[in-house]
């Protein structure tokens, strides 16, 4: 595999270079917006309310959110060759957390969710140490970490529920400007992504995703980015569990877990390649969007909610295939 | 045959220690209660560990080719629950439905191995879509999962004993037997561990790489699909999240007994031990009346701390 300095838009090792023109292998990138057109505008002749009646807005963007956030992360794990399964243990932790110990009234409230963003970025560095600094593979490191925190995860909350502080459930609810503040968070996001993308932070990604011995030999330093990458995962994941456990009004010892698969799915989606090196979290946004949607088709199409299960399963292998051969071709 | 039988053991000293191991986890355990080391207990410990030692065949020959198959959850409880689903009760059509869900076992490994062998796409995406896709259709068909219960002949069969050994060891006997005979002394095991080591070199040396990388994922959604009918025997139940628990203890099996998660080094053997070892702890854990919490952590750091120790004398060499 080459690396072209055409590969790349934004500041790079390589200086600045101009964006390069859209190519085939550019085009899982582009799916993701064809996947949310299709499957909404199904939805949209088959039961239009489900997507424009009173409130769906709010109550479908309040999903998409911690999805969002989540494969937001994931997307700077793969950028890098990597990935990040432990979203899950994380999520559960906090959730856990969230319903227990951490769930004052008020502005008490404020120093225990920068707690709980704390602990995400500082489980994000640890799972980025090991993964840049020891030969284990982040999907062995993030594997058996996945299962160290769901376990304390059961620990500090057996079962599901707890009690969380009403100022996070209300701080989470409603809207701002008469638009829910979900889709203000989303929107948030997409801001994020384009500042973001044209850094050097980003740019040293997509360098160490297409050829880490390059990228080293350019200067870029591995180690830390990578740790910087993982802690970021960490960070969105914590936020996430925040956003969900807000929104659930109770905490889960393993609700975490299928944030696993689901922003797994979300990211091939949107089309960042799982060989590394070229991805947008935008486009696992819409990814999100899509993977979301197909609950909602299900539902307009009248059939048991075991069908989005299958489904769901179906479009990641699906998207995947048709992804992975794009780019195998492309690398050749 | 004896050398090479030899030979595998010197190149696998990781085995040995694995074993060494499990010894010691008795040995703590025997301290701890004297009810430890009892026929009855040392029984059921090997037949718990049984059941992760069987869907360990499937997923030691993907982790030789340095991928893996987390389809194995919904592959077993498949199995299960369309057993249970399917002979509602009676015993008359054992004998075929179990070859089916075998067979459909391995039409689930068989996309996964198409998938990954020639789309390139890569094992753990594709093994966890397959899982949810399989655990869909299982709800969609049985409407829930909820089936009846195990028939009996089955549940007899797995509690049975055959010439005075458990069935189910005796099962686990066979099939870490023809493993080994698989994996030391056929071509295919030879032309398994050249994929394993180096795809490229494999290539041109004349090996079918692509051919060779589906079977590892065609004999998981076997081995899955017959744990699947064998744990309904034991908990004379079936439920749609009975091989969860699974997905994490056959990896952790296959690191623990010593193979490489890049690909090309370990021995079912190995695994057998690391089933072995995974049990012992579950159940000293018990003993200090530590519950799955503490599993899942140790279960963690047993995953890291043995395959950061596999890399590091890889390194070495």
């Amino acid at each position: 595999m080459s690396v072209s300095p055409e590969a790349f838009g934004p500041r790079t090792p390589f200086g600045r270079v101009p964006r390069p023109r859209f190519g085939v292998a550019d085009l899982p990138l582009a799916m993701a917006y064809v996947y949310v057109a299709v499957i909404a505008g199904a939805v949209f002749i088959l039961e239009p309310a489900l997507l424009d009646g009173s409130g769906a807005m709010g109550a479908n963007f309040s999903l998409v959110v911690p999805l969002a956030l989540v494969a937001f992360g994931q997307t700077l794990a793969m950028l890098t060759r990597g990935i990040d399964l432990s979203v899950g243990g994380v999520i559960s932790l906090s959730s856990a957390l969230l319903a227990t110990h951490l769930n004052a009234r008020g502005w008490l409230l404020l120093p225990e969710l920068l707690a709980i963003v704390a602990l995400g970025v500082l489980i994000g560095c640890l799972n980025g140490l090991m993964i840049a600094f020891t030969p284990i593979q982040p999907f062995i490191v993030t594997l058996a970490t996945w299962s160290i925190w769901d376990g304390v995860a059961f620990g500090v909350l057996p079962i599901e529920g707890g009690t969380v502080s009403p100022t996070l459930v209300k701080a989470a609810s409603g809207g701002f400007l008469r638009v829910p503040k979900s889709v203000w968070v989303v929107v948030l996001l997409l801001l994020l992504w384009r500042w973001l993308r044209a850094t050097r932070f980003i740019g040293d990604l997509v360098a160490i995703g297409s050829d880490e011995s390059r990228a080293r030999l350019l200067g870029v330093r591995i180690g830390r980015r990578k740790l910087q990458a993982y802690a970021a995962t960490g960070l969105l994941a914590a936020l996430a569990s925040i956003w969900v456990t807000a929104q659930t009004q109770a905490g889960s010892p393993d609700g975490g877990d299928q944030f696993i698969l689901n922003s797994v799915a979300a990211v091939v989606i949107g089309g960042t390649s799982i060989f590394g090196g070229k991805g947008s979290a935008a486009s696992s946004i819409m990814g999100s969007i899509a993977f979301l949607l197909i609950p909602i088709l299900v539902f307009a199409l009248n059939l048991s909610s075991f069908w989005s299960i299958f489904l769901e399963g179906l479009v990641l292998i699906v998207a995947v295939t048709f992804n992975s051969i794009i780019q195998t071709r492309a690398r050749r | 045959m004896i050398e090479a039988g030899a030979d595998t053991l010197r190149r696998n000293s990781s085995i040995v220690l694995a074993f060494v191991l499990a010894g010691v986890l008795f040995v703590a355990g025997t301290i701890q209660t004297t009810g430890f080391a009892s026929y009855e207990h040392t029984r059921t410990v090997l037949i718990t560990a049984s059941f992760v030692g069987l869907v360990g065949f499937g997923q030691t020959l993907c982790m030789l080719t340095g991928g893996i198959d987390l389809s194995i959850p919904s592959n077993l409880a498949g199995a299960a629950v369309l057993t249970a689903f399917l002979a509602n009760g009676s015993s008359a059509g054992l004998i075929w439905i179990v070859p089916m869900v075998i067979g459909l076992g391995m039409v689930v490994g068989l996309i996964n191995g198409l998938g990954v062998a020639y789309a390139g796409v890569p094992p753990i995406i594709m093994t966890l879509g397959m899982n949810s896709a399989i655990q869909g259709l299982l709800l969609i068909y049985t409407n829930g999962g909820l089936a009846s219960a195990a028939p009996p002949a089955l549940v007899n069969f797995v509690d049975g004993n055959t010439l005075g050994l458990s069935t189910m060891l005796l099962i686990w006997i066979g099939v870490a037997l023809v493993a080994t005979v698989l994996l030391s002394l056929s071509a295919f095991g030879r032309k398994l561990y050249a994929v394993g080591t180096n795809i490229r070199a494999a290539l041109l040396a004349g090996v079918r790489v692509k051919r060779v990388l589906v079977v590892p994922y065609v004999v998981s959604g076997a081995s899955a699909a017959l744990t699947g009918v064998l744990l309904l025997g034991f908990l004379g139940q079936a439920f749609v999240n009975m091989g969860d628990e699974y997905l994490f203890s056959s990896a952790v099996a296959v690191a623990v007994g010593g193979a490489s998660i890049l690909g090309g080094k370990g021995h079912y053997i190995g695994t057998v031990a690391g089933a072995i070892i995974l049990t012992l702890i579950a159940a000293n854990l018990n003993l200090l009346s530590l519950g799955e919490s503490a599993i899942d952590i140790s279960y963690g750091v047993i995953l890291l701390a043995t395959v950061y120790l596999a890399t590091i004398r890889l390194g070495r060499r």
